[in-house]
């Protein structure tokens, strides 16, 4: 029969963890930058999630997105994100868009067609590095709330080589936000600035699109920068009510299947589906940081286990003695894991508050913040606790299979 | 020998074998032996000849290959290592011949320790350690550390350890074999008080001195008994009055009770 004696444990761990300060705290710390990095990676993509959520929320939640091909979490796309995404030709055309505009329930559809090519300015022949542009129609303006700071969205009207730009695209090029009646140049074709979008500081959304950065233009330009055949990427839904949502994806599906000879080429995402990672690359990054930390976590543990193994053996005739005087292999086990895991939880609490250092420091270069849940506390002392655990069992093991005679002659 | 109170150890044939083969050879062969409640037992022999194998197994430190092991009237050889252990920690006292006290923890602290794997609270523990100390007057030197104190004061320290459970029997490894012979005197002074307070104590030795202390006298060669020896007690001891300088107080106080014990008897 085994007592627990965890008091006792503890405060026989605290004083041999003391006696010996310093390797103590290199251990703690081996674990502590395990955990850090796990809730530095938890809380910025917890901050990712949570801002295209708030995003998608924001929207209605009346909106289903169109994607082409099927998308897909396997780690091998993850390796060669080259042949996905926006490289490859789209599988959804210019008839879907119609066909699901068609469909009973659907208040607006907009397709989104990002091109390759520099934007540069008429007057002054600057071209800003890292702006898009995109081609869709002027239903966008709605589905996907874009606010327009000055003049106006494009039109069926005005669709003409005319462009709305994002404010920071319009300070890029032309040098102020006051920008209608500029003129720029894509491809060889001039476009003239009809409108000027707020700022909106949200380079990370469900478009993939940071609309800072971009000129809006018309489907039908668009078309002409590729022989006139729309390449849509995405296609923005959005029902009449929320109520009609299923209704309208469930009719999108069989419609697009129907255009697409009854292959699934495409994604329909709707809700929280929107919100989860939709750039490859973050994600990608994410699991590699990912797996670096779980590394560095495992070397943790070995830290763990090496300087417990240490201690055993420098304690053998303590454990020889305790032994003698009464403690069972249970006490003796439960005596050195209690240490194993007092060090391993301090390396959480630490690794804890550090990654949440780290998290907020690196947010200052991104347009996120780091989220607190009490989840991301219970992963990282949690795992802290599993690793301790794990790697505190053996040579706890050890200490009690040694016999109390060979213990208690060993000199030191 | 009372036939109400079974003898607190009691072995039938034990036998102990170390190597295999050719080199197999009986540490322990066929030992009976049966230890009444009181006795103060010395075992003597030369080097090798089991007597530490014998206490270890007497100890549960260690198990024989054959033979009965009765303790307190019951059969422990069979018993599993966990229930080992708690007769360890209720019925058997320890003495080392190198103390073993934990160089971590205070003195209080060590002998306190067999108290904690009897599930007693830590408060309760200290009390009843600071008890035992008081009978050992080492009260002063309950917060030093082990290695502030003298070897003989070590020793009486571990002494006060195996006592502090209040064990059937205290088995003692040449206590004495690592100390000076004053301080052997106040150790051996220690554990003869102990016996007359009716604890029995089994202790090996190769000090043919100190067999004037006890109560019975084993010799043992090559594993088995060569003689046992019921000897009176030599209450005029005359080592017990050599003036001790170290712990003039203790050995005076002890001098006295045992006078007193004489007068009474």
């Amino acid at each position: 029969m085994t007592t627990p004696l965890l008091f006792e444990h503890i405060q026989n761990a605290y004083h041999s963890l003391r006696s010996t300060k310093l390797r103590t705290l290199l251990t703690i710390l081996g674990v502590a930058i395990g955990v850090g990095s796990i809730t530095t990676i938890l809380a910025l993509s917890g901050g990712v999630t949570k801002l295209v959520t708030s995003q998608v929320d924001n929207l209605g939640g009346n909106i289903a997105v169109i994607r082409p091909g099927v998308v897909s979490k396997n780690l091998n796309d993850l390796a060669n994100p080259a042949t996905a995404g926006m490289f490859t030709t789209s599988t959804l055309s210019e008839d879907d868009l119609s066909d699901i505009e068609d469909i009973d329930g659907v208040e607006a559809a907009a397709p989104l067609m990002v091109l390759n090519g520099s934007i540069k300015a008429t007057m002054s022949g600057t071209k800003p590095a890292n702006s898009t542009i995109v081609a869709t129609t002027p239903a966008l303006e709605q589905i996907a709330h874009l606010p327009v700071r000055d003049g106006q969205f494009i039109d069926s009207v005005t669709n003409q080589n005319t462009a709305v730009v994002g404010s920071q695209l319009s300070v890029d090029l032309f040098g102020t936000n006051q920008s209608i009646g500029q003129t720029f140049t894509f491809r060889g074709q001039v476009f003239t600035v009809i409108g000027v979008l707020k700022h909106m500081n949200n380079p990370i959304n469900y478009n993939n699109v940071d609309f800072d950065h971009t000129a809006i233009i018309s489907l039908e330009s668009g078309k002409g920068f590729n022989q006139g055949i729309a390449q849509i990427q995405q296609i923005n839904v959005s029902a009449v009510s929320v109520s009609k949502l299923p209704k309208v994806i469930r009719a999108s599906q069989k419609q697009l299947l129907a255009n697409h000879q009854q292959e699934m080429d495409f994604t329909i995402l709707s809700g929280k589906e929107i919100a989860e990672p939709t750039s490859k690359f973050f994600l990608a990054v994410t699991l590699v940081m990912t797996v670096i930390a779980a590394i560095s976590l495992v070397v943790g543990g070995i830290g763990i286990m090496n300087i417990m193994l240490v201690g055993v053996a420098e304690r053998t005739r303590e454990i020889g003695l305790r032994k003698a005087v009464g403690a069972s292999n249970g006490n003796i086990i439960w005596q050195f894991l209690t240490e194993a895991l007092i060090m391993s939880f301090l390396g959480g609490v630490i690794g804890y508050l550090g990654g949440y250092a780290a998290a907020f420091l690196i947010s200052t270069a991104l347009p996120f913040s780091p989220i607190i849940t009490w989840q991301i506390a219970a992963v990282a002392l949690g795992i802290a606790v599993i690793v301790g655990g794990i790697f505190g069992l053996y040579p706890a093991i050890r200490a009690a299979q040694k016999d109390p005679i060979e213990s208690l002659r060993q000199y030191h | 020998m009372s036939k109400k109170n079974p003898p607190v150890i009691e072995l039938r044939g034990l036998t102990k074998r170390y190597g295999i083969g050719d080199a197999e050879h009986n540490a322990l062969d066929e030992i009976d032996l049966t230890i009444e409640k009181g006795e103060f037992i010395t075992i003597m022999g030369p080097s090798g000849c089991g007597k530490t194998t014998l206490l270890n197994i007497l100890g549960l430190l260690d198990r024989s290959d054959d033979g009965e092991y009765l303790l307190d009237g019951k059969s422990v050889e069979t018993l599993s290592n966990a229930r080992h252990a708690r007769i360890r920690s209720q019925q058997i006292g320890i003495v080392f011949q190198s103390f073993n006290l934990i160089n971590r923890l205070n003195v209080i602290e060590n002998v306190a320790l067999p108290l904690t794997y009897k599930g007693i609270f830590r408060t309760k523990r200290l009390m009843m350690a600071s008890e035992i100390l008081k009978s050992f007057h080492l009260s002063e030197r309950e917060y030093y550390m082990p290695w502030q104190l003298s070897g003989g004061q070590m020793q009486r320290v571990a002494i006060a350890r195996a006592l502090v459970n209040n064990p059937s029997i205290i088995l003692a490894d040449e206590p004495t074999g690592n100390l000076d012979s004053k301080s052997s005197h106040i150790v051996m002074e220690e554990l003869s008080d102990l016996h007359k307070r009716g604890n029995t104590i089994v202790m090996v030795t190769h000090n043919p001195n100190l067999t004037t202390y006890a109560s019975r006298v084993i010799h043992m060669l090559d594993g088995k008994i060569a003689s046992d020896t019921k000897t009176p007690i030599i209450e005029a001891n005359p080592i017990v009055k050599i003036p001790l300088n170290a712990d003039k107080s203790s050995s005076k106080k002890h001098s006295k009770s045992r006078k007193k014990k004489q007068a009474k008897k």
